[in-house]
């Protein structure tokens, strides 16, 4: 047996970003090394540095003065300057390439996939078999398509068949399944480890999942602020992990066995702030919310409140009693609903929704999960009101005339940018409360109370929504969600764009509200851990009809289409 | 493809006939009188009343609309009121050289489009002179720049370019009416760079304005297709930067130019009307001029009807090139 070659190391390696009014050191003496025919996982979250670090080995930091760098980068036995080495465009390609996260447009549209491989492979015989090695079958058809014919896991293998063509020595992964179907992300991960191992390539994976990088990696790293915190052997890491962020991260994992009675992650601030507020509203003690979260006693049962109470203390004085509600709080009642569209010349009708009933009972919560495409966010827009069905009918309309509410899941993209959040959520207490003559300060106070109902504190009234994080714009639809009570909840996907922690606080914020409020939830996702722990009940979709329905609690036992199998192994362990 | 083509040259036919109709009732529902056009306003009624005959004023307007169809499909165009000639006639020599200049700002527009867009994207000092020079000029009505590049070129320079008419040495006795191509044809450098020349300063000031425009799309377009993701995938593969702007940059910055530049086409044409004037060429646009200020009508409405055909046949070419480019277009 030979030595293993070392085929990336970093010594000390620095980068610190100059913006306009402070210094950002973005890596902070991170030192790792890579063999050839291993994985190593780059875990961490937004901001934490990984990507800089990924940036670093390709030679793609922006070499435009606002960067610089100290320590080492050996690429194969080359020693290179992080930003400013000339070789870097001579390395890049032959030595290191790269798979990135987004496979929809990180292929040119207007070439063929043939057109691309075969510059680098040389022949079109050489690309079909590169195309093999990625495991696509019919690589000669393949070979003459454009990327818009190609569904996003075969995009993401032709990216990988790509980055391999010419026999790299690393190959970066950059968070390569993050943007895929998460019922396609094992395949694809299998299919990038088998390639590059079979290869002789070192993998340089970047994540926030340390689930894919227990999955994947030999080796992991993990990144917090900069710094690499912990590395060693991927089983040392996950079964004795020695720093508290690490614990944080593999606490802040949902998986289907999390318990579902419980807030999930380690306790955080904003939402503990939201627990004493709730307890507090119903005048009950809310000392020692902490311990008991860590000490796994505190329940979300205990939360479950007297709406009279909570819709005194919200100023919503109309919000019906406990106990008083037999209807649902939203019927769908066979619902159809239609796209037609045009290919070559002739109409192709595409039947979304077939038939569809289900009902929410009131205060219930219910997840819909479906693949890409099976019509669960056609649905859920028809039950906000935002789509109309052909057939069918809908009524989400709460007893006192409350309408639902959505929240999606670019919490960025649904907030008009250039209002400030008071002016957010009073633009929507204005609208249910005309004519209850609630003046400016009254409205302003409600604004206030929600805001720390979701955790946010008052200097958030005056930010506009691009001053604030990404968890914290989700917090702020969610506030204006349900500033005036909705009958239903909608949430569409509310946490698959977010970091794993920032995840975690969502998930115990809908929860706490939903037990606290009262309000009815339905929650569209393909993440079944997740719909796990926020729904009562599971609906599951496929080609428009839902085909299974299965009680939360029961969920892995009584889970039986084989779609819903799917998504059960989808989640990694 | 071939599918395509057929698709777009299908809708063509459509689009001009409702072109045809339109021209047609604006002539029905105009209070010029056309047989006092005609016949002048001294002629007795027994003139009048032949005039009309002639005319086929008295026929139903469905009559009337399906002769002027019918001439139409056969090339011709009716009489005109003034001259008492067939309009036909009367555009044989005119059609040419506007479509002639039409080509030439075209090819102008692309040809400063591609350098402005250049220019843009690779700051420097002698790009910013020019930029802000063409930027000016592109914010004046045709006309100003027709008259200025006149003066420079013309009077300030003496005479580098000459600033009126098609050719020094008038036409072909057998030729196409197309100046540039007929001197190809006959073999002679001399007659063909002659009429190159006199193209030159008509078809900038008409092409001026569109060309800026198209810089910038091009522009806009190369730059955030430089920085796309699959730019940074040809990057992160080994390929220099000329090679993405080669293989990649390009191609994807072409579409929303093309788009524009259909568009723009367009404009160009009418253009030429106030253009033609300025350089004394003797185009559609003169012929329009003319006709207009006698009250012509079958002679405005058959060019109106030529510009429009030519306008939707650019926009037709411009369509199927961006087919070819993109092939979202045509595999959606």
């Amino acid at each position: 047996m030979s030595e293993p070659t070392t085929v990336l190391s970093i010594t000390d390696l620095s980068v610190t970003y100059r913006t306009r009014d402070r210094i950002v050191a973005a890596v902070s003496d991170a030192t790792l090394s890579i063999d050839a025919g291993q994985c190593l996982g780059l875990v961490g979250e937004s901001g934490s540095g990984k990507s800089t670090i990924g940036a670093a080995v390709q030679g793609i930091i922006a070499n435009d003065g606002a960067a610089t760098a100290a320590g080492e980068v050996v690429i194969a036995g080359r020693r290179l300057a992080p930003i400013t080495d000339p070789d870097w465009p001579q390395v890049r390609g032959d030595i290191v390439t790269t798979v990135f996260q987004d496979p929809m447009r990180s292929l040119d549209p207007t070439m063929t996939i043939g057109n691309m491989l075969t510059r680098y492979t040389g022949s079109a015989q050489q690309s079909v078999a590169a195309l093999d090695r990625v495991q696509i079958r019919d690589a000669a058809q393949v070979l003459k398509k454009y990327p818009h014919q190609l569904s996003g896991g075969m995009r993401q293998r032709v990216m990988i068949a790509l980055a391999l063509a010419r026999g790299p020595k690393l190959l970066v992964a950059d968070e390569p399944t993050t943007a895929l179907d998460v019922s396609v992300q094992a395949e694809v991960l299998s299919v990038l480890r088998e390639a590059a191992m079979d290869a002789g390539c070192a993998v340089l994976f970047v994540t926030h999942d340390l689930g894919v990088a227990r999955h994947m990696c030999d080796h992991i790293a993990v990144m917090h602020e900069g710094r690499i915190v912990e590395q060693g052997a991927t089983d040392q890491i996950l079964s004795h992990p020695r720093e508290a962020y690490t614990r944080r991260l593999m606490a802040s994992r949902i998986t289907l066995a999390s318990d579902r009675t419980r807030p999930v992650g380690l306790p955080e601030e904003a939402v503990m702030a939201s627990m004493t507020d709730a307890l507090a509203l119903r005048g009950e003690p809310s000392e020692g919310v902490a311990d008991r979260w860590v000490a796994g006693t505190l329940r979300w049962d205990e939360f479950i409140g007297d709406t009279a109470a909570v819709g005194a203390a919200t100023g919503a004085t109309d919000i019906t009693l406990v106990g008083q509600v037999t209807r649902p709080a939203l019927a769908v009642n066979n619902v159809h609903k239609t796209f037609t569209s045009r290919a070559k010349g002739r109409k192709v009708a595409n039947h979304v929704l077939k038939d569809v009933s289900f009902e929410i009972g009131y205060r219930e919560s219910v997840a819909l999960v479906g693949e890409s495409g099976s019509g669960k966010s056609t649905l859920l827009k028809i039950a906000g009101g935002i789509e109309s069905a052909d057939e069918g009918t809908v009524n989400a309309q709460g007893v006192a005339g409350e309408g639902p509410q959505v929240i999606f899941q670019d919490a960025g993209a649904s907030l008009t940018p250039w209002r400030t959040v008071e002016q957010l959520l009073c633009e929507r207490i204005a609208h249910t409360h005309t004519g209850s003559g609630m003046d400016r300060d009254q409205m302003r106070a409600l604004a206030l109370r929600t805001l720390e109902l979701v955790g946010l504190d008052a200097s958030a009234l005056t930010a506009r929504p691009t001053q604030l994080s990404g968890g914290q714009q989700q917090r702020v639809a969610i506030a204006r969600a349900v500033v005036v009570p909705p009958s239903v909840l909608l949430c569409d996907e509310p946490t698959s764009a977010l970091d794993v922690s920032v995840a975690c606080s969502v998930l115990n914020l809908i929860n706490l509200l939903r037990h606290s409020l009262g309000i009815a939830v339905m929650f569209v996702t393909h993440d079944l851990a997740a719909a796990r722990l926020i729904a009562d009940r599971v609906l599951v979709m496929t080609k428009g009809e839902i085909v299974e329905t299965v009680s939360a609690e029961r969920l892995v036992d009584d889970i039986t289409t084989p779609y819903g199998r799917r998504l059960v192994d989808a989640v990694l362990a | 493809m071939t599918s395509f083509v057929v698709k777009r040259l299908g809708s063509l036919v459509v689009v001009l006939f409702f072109l045809t109709a339109i021209v047609f009732i604006l002539g029905k529902v105009g209070n010029a009188d056309p047989v006092r056009t005609y016949t002048g306003v001294n002629a007795s009624a027994e003139q009048v009343a032949a005039a009309r005959v002639e005319l086929g004023i008295d026929d139903p307007v469905s009559v009337q609309f399906a002769n002027f169809a019918t001439g139409l499909l056969q090339g011709d165009l009716g009489i005109s009121l003034a001259t008492k000639r067939n309009i036909s006639d009367d555009l044989s020599s005119s059609l040419p050289a506007t479509l002639e200049l039409a080509l030439a700002a075209i090819a102008l527009a692309i040809v400063i489009g591609v350098v402005l867009s250049a220019l843009y994207t690779r700051p420097g000092r002698v790009g910013q002179v020019l930029r802000l020079v063409f930027f000016s000029l592109a914010s004046a009505p045709s006309f100003l720049v027709a008259m200025l590049s006149v003066l420079v070129f013309y009077k300030w320079l003496g005479g580098v370019l000459p600033a009126a008419g098609r050719s020094s040495f008038g036409p072909y006795d057998d030729g196409t009416g197309f100046y540039v191509l007929d001197g190809i044809l006959h073999g002679s450098w001399t007659y063909t760079w002659d009429a190159i020349a006199h193209l030159l300063l008509p078809a900038f000031a008409a092409s001026v304005t569109s060309g800026v425009a198209l810089a910038r799309v091009l522009a806009d377009g190369i730059t955030s297709s430089m920085a796309s993701p699959w730019a940074r995938t040809a990057r992160s593969l080994g390929e220099s930067e000329s090679a993405v702007l080669r293989r990649h940059g390009l191609r994807n910055a072409s579409s929303p130019a093309l788009s524009l530049l259909a568009v723009h086409a367009g404009f160009m044409v009418s253009s030429l009307v106030v253009v033609e004037q300025v350089f004394s060429w003797n185009g559609l646009g003169s012929y329009l001029s003319t006709a207009i200020g006698v009250g012509d009508f079958p002679a405005i409405a058959a060019v109106c009807l030529i510009l429009g055909a030519v306008y939707v046949l650019l926009n037709t070419a411009v369509d199927i090139v961006l087919a070819a480019v993109d092939p979202r277009v045509r595999l959606s």
